[in-house]
Order: structure tokens, then sequence, then C-alpha cells
């Protein structure tokens, strides 16, 4: 198990560092550029945070962007939240099907490992790119405060990255069941979840209606400007993600373990 | 000399289309089994359900006086297989395939790849995605043989190899066989029936009927596929 482990991990290396330095890269820029646009944010701080359902949707309601924890929980905290999801979806959507898509399932299922090992090798191998990904992403963002000579609210941004790492990982435990169903690549289908996912958050926050079903989608607790203005997520968006999560290991090693293999 | 394979009336189905029926089939230990039949016959929905790709609820197969589902993994650790299409991962180097397989296995078969490599002249340093099907069978063959399974498992392995690379392929195969392993043989090639094969059966529509002798002649051969098309 630990071989197939660390070739899966070498296999998609590439894929995490591109990820992890976009995503993290982009989040950085986000954060050194907000000086030069420092007064410009004040200025218009106000009207930022009374555009009715757009500022509920964008957290800007809750959170002033005229301090960088603010700028950082609304404009990094949706790249991070987006990219992030996007990156656990993809990479966990294509782990399993890819063996039949690549025809290298019967290589792999020839050598003397059962199934249930194989789908435990490659969810590892998620949950540590996802690992991965939150620290190298964290880093650049810690970096980017200490350039700026701001100090980092550690609290508040242990929760967010951490939160962040938790709905990577319900994303990514619902790509990987599907994964399991058959041979056929489906990222398209991959992004679509974290996107719909996304989307979900968003309107579920500018629509009145849906507020009180925010938490079974898995942005509801990672809302960086509740998390940075000190609100707590309701506990039951935490049992659905935990549910959710393990539902979708469980099938995936139960249907991956019953069904024909493609050639 | 006991069973390397017993198969007692397997019996796969795709939903509606047929699989295979009621096959019942044994080889024994130290045979080079040749399995033949046209196309779509159901030669490889036998050997994927000997290997567990595929799950059937009727019959039983035992390898190795194994059984296939519940010693999965033990039977695997004594059978070396080759896939028809040899695909592996197109970004990794045939070494680091060649070693991985072993890794999973947990043995060290740095010796015995070496010397099958040599013999097929299996460029090592090369990458997958750059080898042509013929080079990655070479690799799959390194592949099946370097831990010297007791059983070996064929899926028409010679397509792609040039004739002295198949003799080579042959000469091994008999090399094993002669310490004490089996082979089943998968292929659409008479003349590999024919001279290296000891027993053989062909599969047709789905069902397997066992062949006198191995030694059969052009017109026999080609008439099990024309009465298919019939």
């Amino acid at each position: 198990m630990k071989t197939i482990l660390l070739k899966e991990m070498k296999l998609n290396f590439k894929n995490l560092l591109i990820w992890s330095l976009v995503v993290g890269g982009v989040g950085l820029g986000c954060i050194l550029i907000y000086r030069s646009m420092q007064e410009e944010i004040a200025g218009i701080g106000d009207t930022f945070s009374n555009m009715g359902v757009f500022s509920d949707a964008f957290g800007m309601s809750t959170l002033s962007m005229a301090t960088l924890a603010g700028y950082f929980a609304v404009e990094v905290g949706t790249v991070h939240g987006l990219g992030g999801g996007m990156f656990a979806a993809i990479t966990a959507i294509a782990i399993l099907s890819k063996e039949e898509e690549g025809h290298s399932g019967e290589f792999l299922l020839s050598l003397p490992i059962s199934r249930k090992k194989v789908v435990a090798a490659k969810g590892i191998c998620v949950l540590c790119m996802m690992a991965v990904f939150t620290i190298i992403c964290g880093a650049l963002y810690a970096l980017g405060f200490a350039s700026l000579g701001e100090s980092l609210p550690a609290g508040e941004f242990m929760k967010f990255m951490f939160g962040q790492f938790l709905m990577n990982i319900e994303i990514s435990a619902v790509c990987f069941a599907i994964s399991s169903l058959s041979g056929k690549n489906r990222m398209g289908m991959g992004l679509g979840i974290a996107l719909l996912f996304y989307v979900y958050d968003l309107i579920g926050r500018a629509v009145p209606d849906l507020k009180e079903y925010l938490f079974i989608g898995p942005y509801s607790y990672v809302n960086g400007s509740e998390i940075f203005s000190g609100k707590t997520a309701p506990a039951a968006a935490f049992v659905i993600a935990a549910i959710v999560t393990a539902c979708s290991l469980l099938f995936a090693f139960w249907y991956y373990d019953k069904r024909d293999l493609a050639s | 000399m006991g069973n390397a394979i017993e198969i007692d009336h397997l019996t796969k189905s795709y939903g509606k289309n047929r699989g295979v029926i009621d096959v019942s089939l044994k080889v024994k230990e130290g045979d080079i089994f040749g399995f033949i039949g046209p196309n779509g016959a159901g030669k490889s929905t036998t050997i994927r359900s000997m290997l567990g790709f595929i799950k059937f609820r009727e019959g039983s197969i035992k390898i190795l006086g194994m059984d296939s589902v519940k010693d999965h993994e033990e039977i695997l650790k004594n059978v070396g297989y080759m896939p028809s299409e040899a695909w592996f991962y197109d970004s990794m180097k045939v070494s680091d395939v060649i070693k991985y397989a072993a890794d999973v296995r947990g043995i060290d078969c740095s010796q015995e790849a070496a010397k099958i490599c040599e013999k097929l002249k299996v460029s090592t340093e090369k990458k997958i995605k750059e080898l042509s099907l013929g080079n990655r069978k070479k690799v799959s063959i390194v592949c099946a043989m370097q831990h010297k399974p007791k059983l070996f498992i064929f899926d028409e392995p010679t397509g792609g190899l040039d004739p002295l690379m198949q003799k080579h392929f042959f000469e091994l195969i008999n090399e094993y066989v002669d310490k004490g392993a089996t082979c089943l043989l998968s292929t659409h090639v008479l003349s590999e029936v024919n001279k290296y094969c000891k027993t053989a059966a062909i599969m047709r529509e789905g069902r397997l009927t066992m062949l006198d002798s191995p030694k059969i002649d052009d017109d026999t051969f080609l008439k099990f596929y024309e009465d298919e098309e019939a």
C-alpha cells in the first residue's frame, strides 16, 4: 500500500505544486497589492458594506475591507475557497478512474494487492495532497502579511485555513466516490460540483429564504468574513460535512470493490 | 500432479450480453495450455474472472488450489499476468515500472528482471510513453516473469513482438515451465499452439470445448472461426 501511495504522490506532485503555487501565489499577490489599494478601499469601504445582497454574498457587510484582515478574509477567502475546491475536485475525481481510463488498471490490479488497499492508498494520497496544498498556500499568505509588516491574526488565520482544509476534504470525498463509479475521467463534473457548492453558498447568503439551509453546503463553515469577525459556523454544518465525507468514502470502498473493471 | 487451474461451471454475463456460459476447465501443473477462439468468444472474460477483475455469481474458480475470491491476494503473489494491451503509467521510466511491480509484491526481483531485460533487449531508461506496442509488451513480460510465479497467464502475448523476441519469449516460458511453472496462453496464432502447447481448448460463443490434441491443422483451426461467423 505504501508503494502505491508513494507512486501516486510522485505522479501527482507536479499538479500539486502548480495548484499550490498558483492559488497561493494569487492570494499572496492580492495581499501584496493591499497597500497600494488601501486608501481607495478605505474610501469606498462604506460603499462595499452597503451593497445589499452583493455585500452579504461576499461577506463585505460583516467585515470591513479597510483592514488587511478584512481584505484578506474577503479577497483571499474567495480565491482560496474557489481554487482549493476546484483542486480538490479534479484531484479526487480522477484518482481511481484514471487507471481504467489509461488502461493501467489491469497492470495495477494483477499485482497482489486488494482493491480496498488500492482505494485506501489513493484516498490517503488525496488527503496528503490537500494537506500539503493548504500548508503551502498558508505559508504564502503568512509571508504576505510579514512582507507588509502586519501582524497575522493567528487564531482566525489557523481556523480559516483548517476550515478550508476540511472543506477540501469534503469536496474531494464526494468526487472520490464518483471516481469509483466508472473508468471515465469526469473532470468536468468535478469542477461543476465545486462550482455548484460555491454558488450555492453565494446565493444562500444573498437570498434570505435560503440562509437557514446554508449549513448543507461545504462552503458554509469556511466563510472568511465570518471566521475573521469571530462568528462560529453552526455545528450542523460540521455534522453534515462529517456525514457526507464518511458516506462518500464508504461508498467508494464498497462500490470499487464489487464492480467489474474495464480492460 | 495437481491442477494449477480449476474452473467449475463458470457463468458470467454483462447485463443482457453473453460473457461465458457454464465453463469448466482444468489445467494441470506444468502444462502449457493453449486457449484459442475468435474475438469476443469469452477468453478474456474467463481470464479476467480468474484474476478478479470482473465478478461472477455462478460457478467457482480455484487457482493453485486456492479460491479465486477468498484468496485473491495470495493467488496474485503466485501469478504472472500479461494483458493483451500492455499499458502502464506514461510518465514513468521502464526501470521504475519494473521496480514498482516488484515493490508492490514486496520482493527484490532485480536479478531476474535484469536477466529478462537482457534477453528481451528492454530499454530500461526510456519512458513508457516513448515505447512502441512491442516494447511495451516486453516490459509487460518482465513484470509478469520477474517474480518467478507458479502460474503464467498470457493474453495474446506475442502481438507486436518481432520474430526473434517471440522466440526468446517462448524460450523463457519453457525455462520456467521446466522448473515447475504452469502457463495459460490465450492466442490466435496456430503455430504457437502447435509448437508450444501441451493441451488446448477452444472457446466459441461463451462455451468451452477441450481439444483432443493441440496439434491441429490450418483448416481445422480456421473452421473454428468460420463456424463462429456463420
